[in-house]
């Protein structure tokens, strides 16, 4: 990428799938009874960046995070949504939803708009009362991937895929698991232009 | 009674299924107004949205009105702690006191009385509900089971939606002084 920037006019701007317009490092691991959620805070348009600390893993609930990569208007938009979504739930069921259940309807959410999509790649990290730790990845129509071990998302994954399976171990408590996202998120981030300048680790 | 949102809460007097309905229909709008201004909902406007609606079962469609009486309970920054009465009319008003259901005319009119304007803290309101709705039972011994109880403090800054226990009720009529009185054997 850098290359092709130096290549092309000085007015740096050179066309990029929507997915890559703002870019993101989000990732995901389960550890023994506990899981963690990491990602980047770069708020950057294309190759300019903005801010360095933009949200991008959202609390739904006590014990439940989201963290979406991709185009940072749908990943507001979404959060907004899901905060709708999750309170009316609550409010009629009188109980908190549990991680399995929230993954659902992000993925039906998504799938609704299949042919004008939210350009978001969502991860759900969660601790479920009676099931224990849940992670779970999706792409932006909704198509869910249920990993015992890490998930992965935006434009830093093939990097975070790399690393995550280098590092990750089974049965970590929730200090290794700390030290193991954290390192993954960090040695990956620095392989990407659009990802990086800042990150925040959850840990629950 | 029912949470509407993290800063109101309605008890209801009437055709508990047309106050399900109504109920679905303020939580819907609150959370609507919160995606859209990402702010929570002040009290007056959610309690406007819905008596709109019960007004316009009086004049569109046909259709009879939603049997459903309303006490509106909440708090938000414009105008802080509030108090709501709405009526199947749809009309409302603002209180510092007020009751609905059985025997509410004798207890609006007690609670005239007793109720304080500008002397009456938390612990007084409390005391004078309980007092009060006891009366409203027609019961000389009122007990916890019979009896919902919950409030919206500020916690911290914000609003708070607390159910009131068993244990904690029983502790509200001992102080109001309305406790069960045991059987002394009298008929």
């Amino acid at each position: 990428r850098i290359l092709h920037c130096l290549l092309t006019s000085s007015a740096a701007s050179f066309q990029m799938s929507i997915l890559q317009y703002n870019g993101s490092a989000i990732v995901a691991m389960v550890g023994k009874d506990c899981v963690a959620i990491a990602s980047d805070m770069r708020y950057g348009i294309q190759q300019q960046t903005i801010a360095c600390d933009m949200k991008k893993v959202f609390q739904m609930g006590d014990k439940l995070f989201i963290g979406l990569s991709g185009l940072l208007t749908d990943v507001q938009t979404l959060k907004q949504k899901f905060d709708f979504k999750l309170k009316m739930y609550s409010l009629r069921e009188n109980r908190p939803m549990r991680p399995k259940v929230f993954s659902s309807l992000v993925s039906s959410t998504l799938y609704e708009k299949r042919f004008g999509p939210y350009f978001v790649e969502p991860v759900v990290a969660g601790l479920d009362a009676k099931e224990g730790p849940f992670i779970a990845a999706m792409d932006l129509i909704g198509a869910p991937v249920f990993a015992k071990d890490f998930v992965v998302s935006g434009t830093t994954s093939d990097e975070l895929y790399g690393v995550c399976e280098a590092f990750w171990k089974p049965n970590m408590g929730p200090d290794e698991l700390f030290e193991t996202i954290s390192q993954s998120l960090l040695a990956a981030v620095d392989r990407d232009c659009l990802a990086g300048w800042g990150a925040i680790v959850h840990v629950m | 009674m029912y949470k509407i949102d993290d800063h109101v809460a309605v008890a209801v007097a009437g055709i508990t299924a047309d106050a399900n309905i109504l109920i679905n229909y303020a939580r819907l709008a609150a959370q609507r107004y919160r995606y859209a201004y990402q702010e929570p909902i002040p009290i007056e406007q959610l309690l406007h949205r819905i008596c709109d609606l019960k007004q316009s079962y009086t004049q569109f469609g046909g259709l009879r009105p939603f049997g459903v009486s309303f006490l509106v309970v909440g708090w938000d920054e414009y105008f802080g702690f509030q108090l709501f009465r709405s009526e199947p009319s749809g009309n409302y008003g603002g209180w510092k006191a007020a009751a609905i259901g059985n025997n509410s005319p004798n207890a609006d009119s007690v609670l005239k009385s007793d109720y304080k304007i500008g002397d009456t803290d938390m612990k007084k309101a409390k005391s004078l509900a309980v007092k009060v709705l006891a009366k409203m039972l027609d019961t000389a011994s009122p007990s916890p089971d019979k009896l919902e109880f919950s409030s919206i403090t500020l916690k911290d800054g914000k609003p708070e939606y607390k159910v009131y226990t068993k244990k904690d009720i029983e502790g509200l009529l001992k102080d109001a002084g309305v406790e069960k009185k045991e059987s002394s054997g009298d008929i």
